[in-house]
């Protein structure tokens, strides 16, 4: 390296180490957003330049000599040798999800310290290696999904449990998800309206083209997002009309019936009438809302207004209960680690890749950029006066059930609030209340409006920005829904073809239709019990999430560290076994608090006690109710359980075959495609 | 300016990709078909069923 590259590298460490010195060194005063922003920044480009190059040089040897699946396998569908930058949009679409914009904010009620540096550290460390290591392993096997690489380099239990972890993932997923969007759209006319509109728009869209400009996607999402902007509009005046008003005003649990309802049908319909068009028009809103919000931090570069810890770094926050470690590690998954981004760095992103050098950006770097998305969404939550910003994603079990009685809980816990406040606030942003809109999507819809209409306009439209914030939101949450139930119905019938041939068929009607049920039902009825949950569904149902998805996670390093150690030996395990471990340790423990943590509002178990306990002395109000919370809180601690059980089934099987390669009892065979000479020319990238 | 039209040019090819607009181009000269709605239809059928086998990202 140049003297003067070497000068620019120091300087930028310098300024990394001093941004993220200044926001963990700050105490008592107010900090501006920006260093958040440098730090993450400086941070991640250390970690690029320096980490990911001395992985993707000394630990992958990426060749750029070999061809790769793009190539060798080229059927102009799937595999397809593209330029890297494009593949880098390409993969960040599909990685960039609900979680790094909703996990942030909910781990916002620590403090921003402990979520940001989680989410660069995390992200830099683990989540990118994770990322890069898997796009790398199955990019030198063809273009193989976790499952297969599972299945080859640890062993068959390994594959069918990798399977079994994702259905189960996706079940609690869809669940948690369908929550946030319930608890957005509650008692607001505005909200609903606006979602209930992108429906016809999408249906819409499906037949513009299927009949009438067929190919034409990009003008036919053009003219969608004109619709839906008019469609946020019209929701105000709706909201305003006293005779439309009520007949969108829903309840929490007429919402959620709808969403599984909206479910059942999207993944039983044919896709290209409602599923593909709305997943085109929610990648490009995304993926334009995450580049608006980047400016507008950088425009208006807002102060941070909670504190860099609270109270509730002890285990006694009311958003969701748990101490800091391990809960805030859970609780951000795809900001820092996210064991989903392995399936897509084993799908199709593999299979575009044109030289094995741009697995790097496209690996590493995609997972960086979803890192400072996580980073932004934080910012998003911290601006917002700290008062405000519990009243708003606290449930009404905690605070209570009246404005009143919640200004008095919050304010008394140090972060001051008044009614008359929140009130002001609703009705700036056109919504009826703001109390108790748990979730994560209201307070980070106020959070970004608020950015937004610093940057121009100001107050008047805070309530336009705030609802088309909660529109972004939900828009690319119902995408995930629908995608979400079709993805698990295919894998149900995968499994069930086993046991009966035409359960198999995805064309056979009473199957699809049954399997569709059983997959509605499964994350439909975890949807409920959220919806009916005193402490407001997302203390159960996001933790239960984060371990899963973390869980994924680990046993995506699992085969990383598999394949590394057949590749080199113990020499570079260490590279995903640091991340291993720490996930490993976090998530076991979140998962056994959960289970069996004394304190009711922590443990599964404890809660169902206590439910019970008041059942017997005849303290329930509602005796049903109370059997159904008691039974949901064991079914809680059964699937905490289970996925611990699973994993710990992987991760036993995986000890073993290391133990076998470091003792010289295992063959250390890498599966990996033959070596081809790459024939691409510079000109065809 | 030659520097921004050629970042305007990858930003319209990202658009494109991620709209399949660019598989569906490659679809057709791979097959040595002229772009129609039948031709359409049967392309985005094949690509759809593909592409919502696989789970999405949370």
């Amino acid at each position: 390296m140049k003297l003067l590259g070497r000068l620019f590298w120091a300087a930028v460490a310098c300024a990394a180490a001093f941004c993220l010195g200044g926001i963990a060194l700050n105490r008592g005063e107010h900090i501006n957003s920006i260093w958040l922003v440098l730090a993450a920044a400086c941070t991640y480009a250390i970690g690029y330049r320096f980490y990911g190059r001395f992985i993707a040089a000394r630990v992958m040897t990426l060749d750029d000599q070999r061809a790769t699946p793009a190539e060798r396998l080229r059927n102009g569908h799937d595999f397809e040798p593209t330029n890297k930058w494009i593949v880098f949009g390409h993969h960040f679409a599909a990685i960039a999800g609900p979680g790094p914009l909703v996990g942030p904010v909910l781990a916002a009620q620590f403090g921003y310290l402990p979520g940001t540096l989680w989410i660069i550290i995390g992200a830099v460390v683990g989540g990118a290696v994770q990322d890069f290591v898997i796009l790398f392993a199955s990019m030198r096997r063809d273009g193989k999904s976790l499952g297969q690489m599972a299945r080859e380099e640890i062993g068959k239990v390994g594959g069918f449990i990798a399977l079994v972890t994702v259905l189960l993932i996706m079940i609690i997923l869809l669940a948690v998800v369908g929550l946030v969007v319930v608890n957005a759209l509650k008692g607001s006319p505005w909200g609903t309206f606006t979602i209930a509109a992108t429906m016809p728009i999408a249906l819409f869209m499906g037949l513009y083209l299927r009949y009438w400009r067929p190919g034409k996607v990009l003008e036919c999402s053009a003219i969608g997002f004109v619709l839906v902007m008019a469609s946020i509009f019209t929701g105000q005046a709706v909201g305003q009309s006293p005779d439309l008003a009520p007949v969108f005003t829903l309840s929490a649990m007429a919402l959620a019936v709808g969403i599984i309802l909206y479910g059942f049908l999207a993944s039983s319909l044919p896709v290209w009438l409602l599923l593909a068009p709305r997943d085109y028009l929610s990648t490009f809103v995304k993926l334009g809302v995450v580049l608006m919000l980047g400016i507008g931090i950088l425009f208006v570069r807002p102060e941070l207004q909670l504190p860099a810890f609270t109270r509730f770094v002890d285990g006694s926050g009311p958003i969701f209960a748990g101490k800091v470690f391990p809960f805030c590690f859970i609780t951000i998954a795809c900001g820092a680690v996210s064991g989903f981004h392995s399936l897509i760095s084993s799908g199709t992103t593999p299979k575009m890749i044109a030289r094995e050098s741009h697995a790097w950006p496209v690996g590493y770097g995609s997972m960086l950029l979803e890192s400072f998305v996580a980073i932004m969404a934080m910012i998003a939550a911290c601006v917002l006066q700290p008062g405000v910003y519990f009243a708003v994603n606290s449930p009404a079990g905690v605070v209570g059930a009246t404005p009143a009685a919640a200004v008095a809980t919050i304010s008394a816990w140090g972060f001051p609030v008044t009614v008359t406040d929140m009130t002001s606030l609703a009705r700036d942003v056109g919504e009826t209340t703001l109390f108790s809109r748990t979730g994560g999507a209201p307070s980070l819809a106020l959070g970004m409006a608020h950015i937004f209409a610093r940057s121009g306009g100001g107050q008047a439209v805070i309530g336009f920005w705030y609802h088309f914030a909660i529109m972004f939101e939900a828009l690319f949450i119902l995408t995930i829904i629908d995608a979400g139930t079709r993805v698990g119905r295919f894998m149900l019938q995968d499994l069930l073809g086993h046991i009966s041939k035409p359960l198999g068929r995805t064309s056979w009607m009473p199957g699809v239709i049954a399997t569709s049920a059983l997959v509605v039902g499964g994350w439909g009825y975890f949807l409920i019990q959220g919806v009916r949950d005193p402490l407001g569904g997302i203390n159960s149902l996001w933790p239960l999430f984060g371990i899963s998805n973390q869980l994924l996670a680990s046993i995506a390093l699992c085969v990383a560290t598999t394949i590394l150690l057949k590749m080199h030996g113990a020499k570079f395990m260490w590279i995903t076994c640091v991340p291993l471990v720490w996930l490993v340790s976090a998530t076991f423990t979140a998962a056994w608090q959960k289970i069996f943590s004394p304190i009711p509002a922590l443990g599964f178990l404890a809660q169902a006690d206590g439910l019970e306990a008041a059942l017997r002395a005849g303290k329930a109000a509602n005796a049903a109710a109370a059997q159904t919370l008691i039974f949901n809180a064991r079914l809680d601690a059964v699937v905490c359980g289970v996925f611990m059980v699973l994993v710990a089934v992987v991760l036993i099987d995986s000890l073993r075959v290391w133990a076998g390669i470091l003792n010289g009892s295992r063959e250390a065979q890498v599966n990996e495609a033959p070596f081809v000479l790459t024939q691409l020319r510079a000109e065809e990238l | 300016m030659s520097g921004l039209r050629r970042f305007g040019k990858l930003v319209l090819a990202l658009l494109r990709e991620l709209a399949d607009e660019n598989a569906y181009q490659r679809h057709l000269q791979q097959h040595g078909r002229q772009a129609s709605g039948e031709e359409w239809r049967r392309f985005s059928e094949e690509r759809l069923r593909a592409k919502y086998a696989r789970a999405k990202c949370c």
